[in-house]
C-alpha cells in the first residue's frame, strides 16, 4: 500500500511543473508545517490539518485532525470515506488534492495531484485592468442607466399624459383631481379660470391646435364683439416684421388673427388676468382715421397722444326738446339741465349760506361752511355719486313751507307744479292766515329763515296774504318766487296750470366711452380735480380736463405715479360699467376696500 | 491634459512643439463664438418687450429654442464623433472644444428661451436636466484640468498593472512569511490578503476611505499581538514590515482609483442625463404643440 504525491507548481509563464513523490506507508499527513508529507503553503490550512489513509477494502479516509473541516467532493466534512477505486477531489484551502487509483506501473498505489486553485490573495487574482480601474466595478453602465432614464421620463411625461387624455371623459363626469396631463401645463392658470386647472382639453380640444375662441365661448356666452369684424380686420395698423411672421407662421398652422388669447393671455400664474397691453389697443387706434371712416378720435398713449374729453353733455334743441351730443371740454360745454344753481355761492366760506349752515349746526348735519359732500354722496358702487334730491340737500334751507295746521307743517309739493298750484288755491279757498312777518312768495333766503328764529313762526306767517291765489301763484313761480330762482319756470297759457317747471335732468355719467372710478381718487379732495369754487352756472361742466388728470396719470410705460393703460378706463369689450382692469381691482391701491364688490358686479358684472 | 503645456524637442532638429488643450484651441475660437451667440440673445431678450411677461411660447422663443435643443443634438453627437478620430479642422480637438463652449452657452440660451418662467411641469423638468448635465460637464472640465497632474504624480513612474503588481510581490511574500506562524497570526495574515483592492463601493471610491481595510485590521492586529516581545525577534516583526508596505502599496492604488472616479464619475451624470434631456425635450415639444 502506497501513495505517490505529485505536487504541481505553475511557472510565470503558465507551465505546469509536477514533482513526483512516492510514500510506502499507509496514512499521509497534510499541513502548513514544513515536516508534513503533504506541506501546503497555505496560510488557510492549520499546521497539522489533515490526514489521509488507506483503509481495508480498497477505501481510502480523509480525515480533519485539526477540527476545521475540509471538502470532499463538494461536500463540507471533517471525515469521509471512499473508495480507491473512484477517488474524490478534497479541498483544503486554496488547494486541491484529487485522489485517484494509480494505472499501469503505478497499479496499487493511490496518487495524490496536489495543486493550488485559488491564489494566494485577492489581489493576486486574474483582474481585467481597464474593467477594475474603473468606476465600471461599482457603477451600473452609463448605456443602461440612459435607457432606464430615458424610458423613465418617456413613461411619465408623454406616455402617461397620453394616456389620460384619451380615457379620462371631458363632460360632467370628469373628476375634479389631478390628471397627468397637467404635467404638460406652461404655468398656473389664473384665478378666473382656477377652476378648470384639471381640465385642459376645456380650452385645449384638439390636439395640436391652438386654442381656438370656439372654446373661449363655450363658457363666456355674453361677450360680443368689439366691432364688426370686417371693420375691425380694415382698422388694424401695420403688423411690422414680428407680427407679421407670427401671422403668416400661425396661418400655415390655421391660426387666425384677432383670437381672444392674442388678448387674453394665460398660464401666467395664479394672479388676476394680466390687463391687455396698451399696444393691443393702439396697434388700431393709434392712427385708425388713416384707414377707415370713423368719427373716433386717434388715441396711442393716455400720457402724450390721447384727445381731450368729451364728455356727453345735454342741450336743449329745438322746441326745448332735450338732446345728447358730446362736446370737447376745450370748447367749454355748457349743458342744460333745467337747473339754477351757482356752485361759487354755495361754496363760500364767508358769505350768508356759510353762515346759515353754521348756524343750522351740527344736528341738521351742518354747522361749517358748506361742503360738497353735504348735498353730493357716494352710491353704493363708490365709483359715482347718488343723484341730488332736493329734499335732502336743500331741504334745510331752501323750505317750501307755507302753512301749520296744529303741530304740522303744511309744505308745497316739490316736483309737482300742478299739486302746488291747487295747494295754494286750496289754502286760499280756506281763508289764509295773515301774519305780518313775512312779504310776498319770496324764495327763502338763508339767513332769513334763521334769523326768525322758529320755524313754525315761519310756517304760519308764510306770507301769504298776498290778494289771492292767483296773485300768489304767480309769485311762487316768478322773479324772487319759492320755484323761479331754482327752476326753469314757464307759462303754460292754461288757467288752471298757468305754470309749468322743466324737469330737472342731472348728468348721472359723462363719459360713457370711458371710465372713471371715484373711489380709486379718495386721496384727492374733490376740488383739487373739479373747479365748482368759481362755477357761477349750473349750466357749467366741472370736469377736469384731460391735462389734470395727466398730472398723476400717464401712459402704460410712463414714469408717472400712475402709469395707466387704455384699459384702465376703457373696456374692450363694453358692458356699459368698468373695465376689467378696474373690476380686478387692479393698480388701484387702498381703494379697494371702499367698493361694494356685489353691487360693482350687479352694475357691470357678469361673464 | 487641458491646459498644461508641454515642451518636447526632438533630437536632431530643434523643434517644439505647444501643447494646446481644447480650452485654448485655436486662441480660445469657440468661446469667442459661444459668447457672442450669448450676447446676440442677451441683448435681443433686453430689448424684446413682451407682454405680459417673457415665456417661450414668442418668436423669440422659439428661435431660442430651436437654437437650443439643435445645439443639444448636436452637442450629443461628440459621443459619436469621438470614437471616429480625424486630424484636421474639424478635428475632435475642435469638437471638443466647440463642445465645451458652445454647450456652456446654453445656460444663457436655455434660460432665455423660459423666459424665467419655471413650474413643476415638463418644460422645467427638461431644463433642470440641461443645468445638471452642464454642470456635471463643467465639473468634468475641471477635473479634466486639474486632476491628470495629481493622477501623474500619484503613479511615479508606475503604470497601474505595475501598481498592482508590486500589491501581488508584497502578497507572496506576506504568504510566504507567514508560513511558520500558528493559525492565529495566518488569520491574520489572511486578513490582509483577503483584502480587494478595488472592493469598496462608489463612496470609498470617491473619498479613498475604506473603513473595512483588512490590511489596516491586520497591522493592528499584529501590533497588539501577545506574543510581540520587546526584545525577541518574532516571524511577526518581519509580517509587520511588510504589512506596513501593503498598506503604503495599496493607498497609493486606491489614491489613484479615486483621481481615476473623479475623473470618469461626471460621465455617469452627464451622459445618461443627456438622455433623460432629449427624451424630456421632446416630451416638451410635443406637450407644446399638442396643446398648442
Amino acid at each position: 500500500m502506497s501513495f505517490i504525491v505529485r505536487t504541481v507548481a505553475r511557472t510565470a509563464d503558465g507551465r505546469d511543473i509536477v514533482r513526483p513523490k512516492s510514500f510506502d506507508k499507509a496514512e499521509l499527513s497534510v499541513g502548513r508545517s514544513p515536516s508534513s508529507d503533504i506541506h501546503l503553503p497555505d496560510l488557510a490550512v492549520t499546521l497539522n490539518h489533515a490526514a489521509i489513509r488507506i483503509v481495508a477494502g480498497g477505501y481510502v479516509e480523509v480525515v480533519a485532525t485539526a477540527g476545521l473541516p475540509l471538502v470532499v467532493n463538494g461536500k463540507s466534512t471533517e471525515h469521509q470515506r471512499f473508495s480507491a477505486a473512484q477517488g474524490a477531489d478534497v479541498r483544503i484551502g486554496s488547494h486541491s488534492l484529487e485522489i485517484e487509483p494509480g494505472e499501469g506501473e503505478e497499479k496499487g498505489s493511490v496518487i495524490v495531484t496536489v495543486s493550488r486553485v485559488g491564489a494566494i490573495s485577492n489581489a493576486s487574482e486574474d483582474k481585467e485592468e481597464a474593467h477594475v480601474f474603473s468606476l465600471a466595478t461599482v457603477l451600473p453602465g452609463k448605456r443602461p442607466l440612459a435607457w432606464a432614464l430615458a424610458i423613465l421620463v418617456l413613461g411619465i411625461f408623454l406616455v402617461w399624459p397620453l394616456v389620460s387624455i384619451h380615457t379620462q371623459p371631458i363632460d360632467q363626469t370628469r373628476k375634479v383631481a389631478f390628471h397627468a396631463d397637467e404635467l404638460w401645463t406652461s404655468g398656473k392658470l389664473s384665478q378666473v379660470h382656477k377652476t378648470l386647472e384639471n381640465n385642459c382639453q376645456a380650452c385645449h380640444v384638439k390636439a395640436g391646435e391652438a386654442v381656438r375662441d370656439t372654446a373661449c365661448a363655450a363658457c363666456h356666452t355674453k361677450v360680443h364683439d368689439h366691432a364688426d369684424p370686417k371693420k375691425l380686420a380694415d382698422a388694424r395698423g401695420s403688423l411690422g416684421i414680428v407680427g407679421a411672421t407670427k401671422q403668416l407662421v400661425g396661418g400655415v398652422f390655421g391660426i387666425q388673427p384677432g383670437r381672444c388669447v392674442e388678448c387674453h393671455t394665460e398660464h401666467q400664474g395664479t394672479t388676476a388676468m394680466p390687463v391687455t397691453d396698451e399696444r393691443f389697443c393702439t396697434n388700431c387706434h393709434g392712427d385708425m382715421s388713416k384707414r377707415i371712416d370713423t368719427p373716433l378720435k386717434n388715441a396711442a398713449d393716455f400720457g402724450d397722444n390721447h384727445p381731450q374729453f368729451e364728455p356727453t353733455i345735454r342741450f336743449a334743441g329745438a322746441d326745448g326738446v332735450p338732446m345728447f351730443r358730446r362736446v370737447s371740454l376745450d370748447a367749454n360745454p355748457k349743458e342744460d339741465s333745467g337747473l339754477k344753481f351757482p356752485h361759487d355761492l354755495h361754496l363760500s366760506t364767508t358769505n350768508g349760506v356759510a353762515q346759515m349752515a353754521k348756524t343750522l349746526g351740527k344736528g341738521e348735519g351742518y354747522g361749517a361752511p358748506l361742503e360738497c359732500a353735504n348735498c353730493h354722496t357716494r352710491d353704493a358702487t363708490g365709483t359715482t355719486f347718488a343723484a341730488v334730491k332736493m329734499e335732502n340737500s336743500c331741504g334745510a334751507c331752501h323750505s317750501l313751507a307755507f302753512d301749520q295746521v296744529g303741530g304740522t307743517i303744511r309744505t308745497l309739493r316739490h316736483g309737482e307744479p300742478a299739486q302746488v298750484i291747487a295747494d295754494i288755491r286750496a289754502f286760499y279757498r280756506a281763508g289764509a292766515p295773515r301774519n305780518g312777518a313775512f312779504q310776498g312768495m319770496e324764495r327763502r333766503r338763508p339767513g332769513d329763515f334763521a334769523s326768525s328764529g322758529q320755524r313754525t313762526a315761519f310756517a304760519q306767517t308764510s306770507a301769504m296774504h298776498i290778494g289771492n291765489a292767483e296773485q300768489a301763484i304767480r309769485a311762487v313761480f316768478s322773479k324772487g318766487g319759492a320755484c323761479f330762482d331754482c327752476h326753469m319756470v314757464r307759462a303754460t297759457g292754461n288757467p288752471t296750470t298757468p305754470f309749468a317747471v322743466t324737469p330737472v335732468s342731472l348728468t348721472r355719467r359723462y363719459m360713457t366711452k370711458g371710465w372713471f372710478d371715484h373711489a380709486a381718487h379718495d386721496t384727492e379732495n374733490c376740488t383739487s380735480c373739479h373747479a365748482v369754487k368759481t362755477s357761477r352756472w349750473a349750466a357749467d361742466v366741472n370736469l377736469p380736463k384731460i391735462a389734470k388728470c395727466q398730472e398723476c396719470h400717464g401712459g402704460q410705460d410712463a414714469h408717472k405715479a400712475v402709469p395707466s393703460s387704455c384699459a384702465m378706463c376703457h373696456d374692450y369689450h363694453r358692458t356699459g360699467f368698468a373695465p376689467l382692469m378696474v373690476r380686478d381691482n387692479r393698480a388701484r391701491g387702498k381703494a379697494v376696500e371702499h367698493i361694494d364688490e356685489k353691487a360693482m358686479e350687479r352694475a357691470g358684472g357678469g361673464i | 491634459m487641458a491646459t498644461k503645456s508641454l515642451r518636447q524637442a526632438t533630437t536632431g532638429r530643434e523643434r517644439a512643439s505647444e501643447h494646446e488643450g481644447f480650452l485654448r484651441y485655436q486662441s480660445y475660437k469657440w468661446l469667442k463664438i459661444a459668447l457672442t451667440l450669448c450676447g446676440v440673445a442677451v441683448l435681443i431678450y433686453a430689448f424684446n418687450d413682451v407682454q405680459p411677461k417673457p415665456n417661450g411660447g414668442t418668436i423669440y422663443g422659439y428661435t431660442t429654442g430651436t437654437i437650443g435643443i439643435l445645439l443639444i443634438l448636436w452637442l450629443t453627437m461628440l459621443g459619436v464623433r469621438k470614437r471616429a478620430i480625424t486630424p484636421g479642422r474639424w478635428s475632435l480637438k475642435s469638437w471638443t472644444s466647440a463642445h465645451v463652449y458652445l454647450g456652456l452657452s446654453l445656460i444663457v440660451v436655455a434660460t432665455l428661451h423660459t423666459g424665467f418662467d419655471f413650474g413643476w411641469n415638463i418644460h422645467t423638468l427638461a431644463y433642470v436636466l440641461m443645468m445638471l448635465v452642464i454642470g456635471s460637464g463643467v465639473f468634468g472640465i475641471a477635473a479634466y484640468a486639474s486632476l491628470p497632474q495629481a493622477l501623474s504624480a500619484n503613479r511615479g513612474e508606475t503604470t497601474q498593472i505595475q501598481m498592482l503588481d508590486n500589491l501581488r510581490t508584497l502578497d507572496r511574500q506576506l504568504n510566504e512569511s507567514a508560513q511558520p506562524l500558528d493559525a492565529d497570526g495566518a488569520a491574520i495574515v489572511q486578513m490582509a490578503l483577503a483584502d480587494d483592492p478595488f472592493g469598496g463601493g462608489l463612496v470609498a471610491r470617491l473619498t479613498g476611505r475604506y473603513s473595512k481595510c483588512g490590511t489596516r485590521a491586520a497591522l493592528a492586529a499584529v501590533r497588539a499581538h501577545p506574543s510581540r516581545g520587546e526584545a525577541e525577534a518574532d516571524p511577526l516583526d518581519h509580517v509587520e514590515v511588510l504589512l506596513e508596505r501593503r498598506r503604503s502599496s495599496l493607498s497609493r492604488i486606491r489614491k489613484h482609483l479615486r483621481l481615476k472616479a473623479l475623473l470618469e464619475v461626471w460621465l455617469y451624470i452627464h451622459i445618461p442625463l443627456t438622455f433623460a434631456l432629449i427624451a424630456a425635450l421632446f416630451v416638451h415639444v410635443v406637450a407644446v404643440f399638442y396643446y398648442w
